[in-house]
């Protein structure tokens, strides 16, 4: 062997050997990393270390009012314990373990640097966004006391109170004899009204109670109903309201059939619509009142549910155009059986068309008809072929998913919340609502399983209840700065039913700017502030006049700009709640809430501000015994009653430290009981279709056709459509200045208005142009204010003729760093003068997407 | 161990990006987030719903590509990073054929999704990612591979649905059922391979045998050659 040439051979080839052998050896091993044993790799480690779990309520993002629990630990980047991110409580019968997005973006809200934690009153008078309002702090219970101050300068017509019916607000502005007005008559005031119009009679048994939005009928039996109509259910807002999805998601499952009519075909049109149409915007009631046709003409209603639980053979005057009571207040009806007139408790033989018959009644000749009979003849020329033509839905599917929807009644249901076109996006929208309610009577699908779910069992007390008023408040101004007494319809459920009963947004800027009655207003916030106006820029020219203007508020938004005082409000996990399941109404059921942590800050709670103002203008309304001794302010016992007239505990705290702040009663749900218990005529209560109230104000009592207020004219030929992401609140900046949250919208262009690809190419548009939107003027008679914004085509906007915006971005306070994007749809649709709002409205809604818009390249 | 993986029906989701949130929230990725960086996300699309996220393969191309290892396929499912032999070359995010893994600059980190590794699946029967727990409308399982290859295959045969991710890059433990195209919706084309076997990952499996077979081969030759030749000299 010659070893003299370096590396010899045999070693090279053994080398060589060693190499190709160890190579195939490191092959099948060459992912294992011998580094970390099973669990100590760093993605193996927790990232938190939980420390205790409370139960809350998602009281403030929409009324699903998931329960859930609140999963407080130490960060272990920080080392901070704090509220880290949710836990579903499955036993929860609404989210049943669930929650949304919306409801994690609150967890993080609470430490959102830009939340105000202390009161700032203005020292610079020039208010408006481009000034320093020269903020200064002030301590918050000296900040009430010197509003307190001022107030009594005020008469009652000089004040409004722009916050919804919470207990506080309610007796607040009823001990002082003020107006209070709301922006949730842009979400669901036409849903409320009707409902209480048609269905819950208020005040009833249930349906009064706190913390959830009284007179609604939000809930639906979505996992056993078989059959549903949306008409525009499905906006993109539904797309993360998980208290909802989870059971629409199981009736899905098992087979529910859902027909879709929207002119926006959102990510829930795609994965549950069995049927979508983009029907033309504003014209569903033609689509309902053909179905209501067919349905009728077709004798396919539930016969048995007309007779025992609604008015369809009730008697309506001829002359009067009332219907017809007996001296006790009954309903009358003709019996077919003894050929006259009879109360309608007991008569299983009432007419149901024919007449007019006639009769005497208390010495007077009456000629009558029944309800069903006149709603026969009203939509007379409702026919699918007309319908086709107004809405462009085909009329052969018209009539088709009628008798469908017909054919699987009772188990059946249209479901409508808010901000649908049942909502008030239209002129004709509480025509709308009025026939879906119809629709639901006709198949008797209300108040049972498969349908609609009456809530029942359960109810949490007002302030009225258990703290009785020693005299009757004092009157409401005569003549509301929001015009409410121009439309008794509604006023008089808000004066004398409900007070809870949503107040009218649509007009209030009006009457701010054109009259100079009012001298101080109160927001209370975080919704009910500018951004939830239409026409925003009327109210900020009317607040320039103003002599004080006060927000309650989590953030210092554009709102700030113009007031004078901003107090601090807690977040709402900083709260105690107490709940009841209004979205699944199925069992009675309670849930509760305890702060998460204690507010930081000078942070003010609603229920002090409203007591202190309250007992110092008002007292004899804010003590036990009407005296004016302080140490008798009355005190909010509604949780511990509540809790304790259902035996879910001795009182709330019991509730909350050992009953795991959860109670609920599985009776199995009675069907059709609690229509009789809360319904016109109980306690054989029934569902009014005829409404005598819309006769006394010059409209029919039944539906009729009707169209929107506006038309397309010239370039203004785009209907707007409003909707908003499914992970924003309003304009909540919990989820707008989230920067998380942000990065979404960018990433799914809800940062822009869509339109769709057809009319983008037509106005030579590309994706990413900047856009300027702009109101027709002869709808916009004032204080016009363009949008701009960026374009984004999709085929999503399934009609050449709509523009989408979203709801709640644009916000301008430079006060938070992550909000200041997008734009502002209110800018687009017009506060509505009364005088017009009358012509077509007796509700008085703000017909929020009847508007059309022209669209330029900036 | 078992080795795991999700079932996603597109079917059943809205895009409501809960998921999204809930991943940022349980692993505490704000900051990258903001930054436009997750591990998660859903993209609204026209045609559907684009599901963005780690596909968890069978032969992970960023783990054959990784020069540190500091990416490596667990026993049980999911490809995990390791932030501390990482050195930010942004190989994987190159090479990911699914195009997910980010590389947030600012804080120096690659975000890709760990299907929640530190919820310890096999001592906590119950637990399963954070996004599957969340998702509002169950569109999401989570379970055993093989339960649930089986259960996406069946599901896709009854309801006539595509399947992705089964033999994309040769298998992934990310599977997609959808109603139209996956393509079209948003997803990536990656070439389907047989299940275990990728012919992209360079260094890996098969150039090493072959390198291993022809060093073996020519070892062998050399040493019978010269073992020739000794005893021809002897």
């Amino acid at each position: 062997m010659d070893t003299s040439k370096g590396i010899s051979r045999r070693r090279l080839l053994k080398l060589t050997g060693m190499t190709g052998a160890l190579m195939a050896l490191d092959t099948p091993l060459r992912n294992f990393n011998v580094a970390y044993a099973f669990g100590e790799h760093p993605q193996e480690k927790a990232p938190y270390l939980v420390k205790k779990k409370i139960p809350q309520v998602c009281a403030r993002a929409c009324e699903c009012d998931c329960h859930y629990d609140v999963v407080v630990g130490v960060d272990k980047v920080t080392g901070l314990e704090r509220a880290l991110t949710l836990e579903g409580r499955p036993d929860d019968p609404v989210s049943r373990g669930k929650y949304c997005i919306k409801a994690l973006g609150f967890v993080d809200g609470m430490y959102n640097p830009d939340r105000l934690l202390v009161t700032l009153k203005r020292t610079n008078p020039q208010r408006g966004l481009d000034s320093d309002p020269g903020w200064i702090k002030v301590k918050s219970e000296d900040a009430v006391k010197e509003i307190i101050e001022k107030m009594k300068k005020y008469k009652p017509e000089e004040m409004l109170f722009a916050s919804p019916g919470d207990p506080y607000s309610n007796r607040l502005c009823q001990s002082l004899g003020v107006t209070r007005s709301d922006q949730r008559t842009e979400c669901f005031g036409t849903h409320y009204y009707l409902n209480s119009l048609m269905v819950t009679n208020p005040p009833n048994k249930y349906y009064s109670s706190t913390y959830t939005m009284t007179h609604s009928i939000w809930g639906y039996d979505y996992n056993e109903t078989k059959y549903m109509l949306w008409f525009g259910f499905d906006s993109f807002s539904k797309t993360a309201k998980a208290g909802i999805l989870n059971h629409i998601a199981e009736g899905k499952r098992k087979g529910t059939k859902i027909v879709f009519f929207n002119p926006l075909r959102t990510p829930i049109t795609d994965t549950m619509a069995d049927e979508y149409y983009p029907i033309k915007p504003g014209t569903d009631l033609a689509v309902a009142l053909a179905m209501v046709k067919t349905i009728v003409d077709g004798k396919l209603y539930q016969t048995d549910f007309l007779n025992k639980y609604s008015d369809a053979g009730a008697l309506i005057d001829n002359e009067t155009k009332l219907h017809v009571i007996d001296e006790k207040g009954t309903w009358l009806v003709w019996s077919t059986a003894e050929n006259k007139a009879v109360p309608i408790k007991g008569c299983n033989n009432m007419a149901f068309s024919g007449g007019p018959y006639t009769f005497d009644l208390n010495g007077k000749k009456v000629t009558a008809k029944p309800v069903l009979q006149l709603l026969q003849e009203n939509i007379e020329k409702c026919t699918p072929a007309w319908a086709e033509q107004v809405s462009e839905v085909p009329a052969k599917d018209i009539e088709r998913i009628a008798q469908e929807f017909a054919k699987f009644a009772p188990n059946v249901c249209i479901p409508n919340l808010k901000r649908d076109p049942a909502g008030p996006n239209y002129a004709n929208s509480w025509r709308l609502m009025q026939t879906i309610n119809i629709l639901h009577t006709l198949t008797g699908s209300f108040d049972r399983e498969g349908g609609v779910l009456f809530l029942h069992g359960v109810k949490i007390p007002w302030l009225d209840e258990f703290a009785p008023i020693p005299k009757p408040y004092p009157e409401q101004p005569a003549n509301p700065i929001d015009y409410r007494n121009e439309f008794p319809v509604t006023n008089n459920i808000y004066r004398k039913k409900d007070f809870c009963a949503p107040g009218h947004y649509g007009m209030v800027g009006h009457g701010l700017y054109h009259r100079d009655q009012v001298k101080m207003v109160f927001f209370k916030g975080p919704h009910r502030g500018l951004h939830a106006l239409i026409q925003p820029q009327m109210t900020e020219a009317a607040l320039l006049k103003m002599d004080l203007v006060v927000d309650w508020n989590l953030y210092p938004d554009d709102g700030a700009y113009w007031c004078d005082y901003v107090l601090p409000a807690p977040h709402q996990f900083e709260e105690a709640k107490l709940d009841i399941r209004q979205y699944y109404p199925k069992w009675a059921c309670l849930v509760g809430g305890n702060p998460v942590q204690k507010s930081p800050g000078d942070v003010i709670g609603w229920g002090k501000i409203a007591s202190m103002i309250g007992f110092a203008l008002a007292p004899e309304y804010w003590t036990t015994d009407g005296s004016k001794d302080a140490s008798k302010i009355i005190k909010d016992l509604s949780k511990d009653m509540a809790v304790a007239a259902v035996g879910a505990g001795t009182d709330d705290k019991d509730f909350m430290d050992n009953k795991n702040a959860f109670w609920i009663d599985k009776k199995p749900y009675e069907n059709y009981k609690t229509i009789q218990e809360i319904g016109y005529g109980r306690p054989d209560g029934r569902i009014r279709m005829y409404v005598d109230e819309f006769i006394e104000v010059g409209f029919n009592g039944l539906p009729e056709p009707a169209m929107r207020w506006s038309s397309p004219e010239g370039e203004y030929q785009f209907s707007l459509l409003v909707t908003r992401a499914g992970w924003h609140m309003h304009a909540d900046p919990n989820f707008i200045d989230n920067p998380v949250l942000n990065v979404l919208s960018a990433k799914n262009y809800t940062d822009c208005v869509w339109i769709s690809p057809a009319a983008g190419k037509k106005l030579g548009l590309s994706n990413g142009d900047e856009v300027v939107i702009e109101t027709n003027p002869k709808l916009m008679t004032e204080l016009p204010r363009p949008v701009k914004s960026k374009v984004y085509m999709t085929t999503r906007i399934s009609r050449d003729d709509c523009v989408l915006l979203f709801h709640g971005i644009g916000h301008r306070s430079k006060m938070l760093k992550h909000g200041v994007w997008g734009y502002r749809d209110g800018d687009l649709i017009p506060q509505k003068d009364p005088k017009i709002c009358k012509q077509h409205d007796p509700t008085g809604m703000g017909w929020v997407e009847d508007v059309y818009v022209r669209i330029k390249k900036a | 161990m078992k080795q795991y993986a999700i079932l996603l029906d597109s079917r059943f989701c809205t895009g409501c990006n809960t998921c999204f949130y809930k991943c940022v929230q349980e692993n505490r990725l704000h900051d990258v987030a903001a930054n436009g960086n997750t591990r998660t996300v859903v993209q609204i699309n026209d045609e559907g719903l684009y599901h963005q996220r780690c596909m968890h393969c069978l032969e992970p191309t960023c783990v054959a590509n990784c020069p540190k290892k500091a990416l490596t396929k667990s026993d049980y499912g999911p490809v995990l990073w390791d932030s501390n032999v990482c050195i930010r070359c942004g190989t994987c995010v190159l090479r990911c054929p699914f195009h997910v893994p980010m590389l947030d600059q600012d804080h120096n980190e690659i975000v890709k999704c760990s299907m929640c590794a530190h919820r310890n699946f096999d001592t906590n029967p119950d637990a399963k990612p954070a996004c599957v727990e969340v998702c509002p409308t169950s569109a999401m399982e989570f379970g055993e591979r093989e339960a649930i290859i089986a259960k996406a295959k069946k599901m896709a045969s009854d309801n006539k649905l595509n399947i992705y991710g089964l033999e994309e890059n040769g298998g992934t433990s990310m599977i997609i059922l959808s109603k139209p195209d996956p393509i079209a919706l948003g997803y990536p084309k990656v070439a389907k391979t047989n299940v275990g076997y990728s012919p992209i990952a360079i260094g890996g499996t098969a150039v090493g045998l072959t390198a291993a077979a022809v060093a073996a081969f020519a070892g062998l030759k050399k040493y019978s050659e010269r073992r020739n030749n000794i005893e021809k000299e002897q």
